[in-house]
């Protein structure tokens, strides 16, 4: 089988030398042009672009749940979330959530009762909306605080004192988002790039069109890298010793008429065995955190397809990762992700909102 | 036994779908010509019941005729369900010798010494399979004709294909074949499937082989665009045809949905030496899942994402007519065990 090339880690990240070339005007320039001078002219991301870490610190068992609450973090749990990015919010205040929830509410309330009389300030309105804060879900100093809206409705033909019952879900986040970036906003505006919602009734696109006209943002849909999925799955199975993953399961399509699919599982304590031999002897410095490298992540999927190709003579290669999955949670090409575990959330998140910020417009 | 007769006749019209249902109560043959006309005209399935219930009463028919009824359904249209395949091993001498008249006896006979309580119905299609309904009893109830278990037999044969069979019952059919049959053994045969007609033609080779031949016939797929390309890649291309053809067959191939491999193998590789040290195996699993999976398999290796020729692990599928395997790095041991193919 060919190597892969390892091009993406020779791409320098950091061209901090180069100036700015027109400091008099004001617009700031996208993340993706990141420093370096050359993405500047082109769409897309030039050879020296930002690029997705090529590193990552090991995830540790978080201290999430020391941090948030037990009830705020079964809400994000064992719930399979769409993903999309949001570009920065603009004068979105985390004091006026109350306020929020009243507008959304009714907001949702006139376009779904279009053409009916509905008094939406008075309890006849049969969606309430909440909005919330999770404050502790944050990395670093510089990300914004996470906010979960929450839907509730009675069934259509409720009884009077049938309570009402949360119908969809939805929460903005960020995590260590990147610092520069950040600090490069225009004072009005809030960096939540990660959206995360339920994919039930229809209500995401009219949450989506509130949020687009009160904070003049952007959705796009946020899918999940190759890289990304390799990222995860060596992640993931670097916590087998904390917290066992079960199996290490993997879900490729192959391009054949008709279509072939096929569901790779690994057994929990040989994936970890395969991992920490791909490892490199690292040298624990900084306080014992060990980060892992893009070149380790690669091997460790090399072997895994090594060992496949060695048996079956076929190349998974030249079909697609569409699934991975482990007993902390699983993740989808298709821009879906389930946390099956809150201890390594946050790394997971980590590892999202990179995307969410690299995939933005602006 | 009104109440069963009334759940059985409701689960025969659920099943049986409109469009089939009148040439299924023709092929019965146990209605008039009025009463079959009377079927024929209503549309929903809960008069159909009323209607069909209505029926049973004036031609006094009993729940063993509705479940010939079901039968009948089920030989038309056998591709529904999960159908799991057997082999009958070790023939005795005279295992060649018997015929329809001595199996029926006994297989009935055998069967209702070992399960009191049973109900067994035997016809004979006319591809020469013999289908069998069991409905299972036990000492405390009367036969469960909701819960039946159909068993599909070639005389000359040592196939059997069953469909849903408890871990109870399994034994008890087991032993009534095997005496019947005049074979030693009733083995599971690791080929499963929602067709019986793709697992059976599978198992008997029942669909256009391909040998190999020297004379190698000429590529007939799409149009390429580029001459060049398609100079270069004529005969590459035609040895990959004829090799993926050679391995799964030519034709319309048996619909199998999936094949499942227990890897337990040794890691081997020479870039890294620690997992290639390891005394335990590699243990993963894989499953290969398509609507039709030879066919997916054949265009693997004829478009070149399968190396050919084919790996054993793949062409197995249809060699022996399996789709569970267990693979290990021990030499050949029981059948469902293969060397791993050397890198």
């Amino acid at each position: 089988m060919e190597r892969h090339h390892n091009s993406v880690t020779r791409t320098p990240l950091n061209s901090v030398a180069v100036q700015r070339r027109s400091k008099s005007k004001s617009y700031r320039l996208s993340y993706r042009s990141g420093i370096g001078a050359a993405s500047r002219l082109a769409f897309t991301p030039g050879l020296t672009g930002r690029r997705l870490n090529t590193s990552r610190k090991a995830p540790k068992s978080d201290k999430i749940t020391e941090k948030v609450t037990k009830e705020q973090l079964a809400l994000l749990v064992k719930t399979e979330w769409k993903l999309s990015y949001v570009t920065p919010l603009y004068q979105f205040r985390h004091t006026q959530l109350k306020s929020y929830s009243r507008q959304l509410s009714a907001f949702i309330a006139a376009e779904k009762l279009q053409g009916m009389a509905v008094d939406v300030e008075g309890t006849q309105n049969p969606f309430r909306v909440s909005f919330s804060l999770l404050q502790e879900m944050t990395e670093s100093a510089d990300d914004a605080v996470t906010v979960l809206i929450q839907i509730h409705s009675k069934p259509l033909f409720a009884r009077q004192d049938e309570p009402q019952r949360p119908v969809w879900s939805g929460w903005l986040t960020c995590i260590n988002g990147n610092l520069e970036y950040l600090r490069s906003l225009p004072k009005d505006f809030v960096c939540l790039p990660l959206f995360c919602s339920s994919e039930a009734g229809g209500l995401t696109s009219l949450v989506k069109s509130w949020f687009q006209q009160s904070f003049d943002c952007c959705f796009g849909p946020l899918e999940i890298s190759h890289t990304s999925l390799q990222w995860l799955m060596a992640l993931w199975t670097n916590c087998q010793q904390e917290s066992s993953i079960r199996q290490l399961k993997m879900i490729w399509t192959l391009p054949v008429e008709p279509q072939l699919q096929v569901t790779y599982t690994v057994d929990a304590e040989d994936a970890w065995q395969l991992w920490s031999s791909v490892r490199k002897e690292n040298t624990a410095g900084e306080g014992g955190e060990n980060s892992i490298d893009i070149e380790e992540v690669m091997s460790f999927m090399q072997g895994l397809k090594g060992h496949f190709f060695r048996h079956f003579r076929l190349d998974l290669s030249a079909g697609r990762l569409n699934e991975v999955s482990t007993a902390l949670g699983s993740a989808k090409s298709s821009g879906r992700i389930k946390f099956s575990n809150s201890k390594y959330m946050i790394t997971t998140l980590m590892l999202l909102t990179e995307c969410a910020l690299l995939k933005m417009p602006i | 036994m009104d109440e069963s007769k009334k759940r059985l006749v409701q689960r025969i019209i659920r099943r049986i779908p409109a469009k089939m249902l009148k040439t299924t109560l023709e092929k019965w043959g146990r209605l008039n010509g009025e009463q079959q006309r009377a079927m024929d005209s209503i549309q929903s399935k809960w008069a159909l019941t009323e209607s069909l219930l209505d029926i049973c009463e004036e031609n006094e028919l009993a729940v063993k005729h509705l479940a010939e009824l079901e039968m009948i359904y089920m030989i038309n249209n056998p591709d529904q369900g999960m159908w799991y395949a057997f082999q009958l091993t070790d023939p005795g001498d005279e295992a060649q010798s018997v015929d329809l008249m001595q199996f029926r006896e006994q297989f009935k006979s055998h069967l209702k010494e070992l399960v009191r309580e049973v109900s067994v119905k035997i016809k004979k299609h006319t591809d020469e399979a013999v289908w069998i309904r069991i409905a299972w009893g036990d000492a405390y109830s009367r036969p469960d004709h909701l819960k039946p278990t159909y068993v599909v037999h070639y005389l000359q044969t040592p196939y059997v294909f069953v469909t849903r069979l408890t871990s109870k019952q399994k034994p008890m059919l087991s032993q009534a074949m095997v005496l019947s049959t005049r074979y030693q053994y009733f083995k599971d045969a690791n080929l499963s499937g929602r067709n019986l007609t793709a697992i059976r033609d599978l198992l008997m080779r029942k669909y256009q082989q391909v040998f190999p031949t020297k004379y190698l016939s000429p590529l007939t797929e799409r149009k390429q665009t580029n001459p060049h390309i398609e100079r270069e890649q004529a005969k590459p291309a035609a040895n990959r045809l004829q090799m993926a053809c050679e391995a799964f067959g030519g034709g319309t191939l048996p619909q199998l949905q999936s094949a499942v491999y227990k890897l337990e193998t040794k890691f081997r590789d020479h870039t890294n030496t620690l997992m290639t040290e390891r005394e335990e195996p590699f243990r993963c699993a894989v499953k290969f899942s398509s609507k039709n999976l030879l066919e997916s398999l054949k265009n693997c290796a004829s478009s070149g994402i399968a190396s050919t020729p084919v790996t054993p692990l793949l062409s197995s599928i249809p060699l022996k007519g399996k789709n569970y395997f267990v693979i290990t790095d021990n030499g050949p041991g029981p059948s469902s065990q293969m060397r791993q193919t050397q890198n």
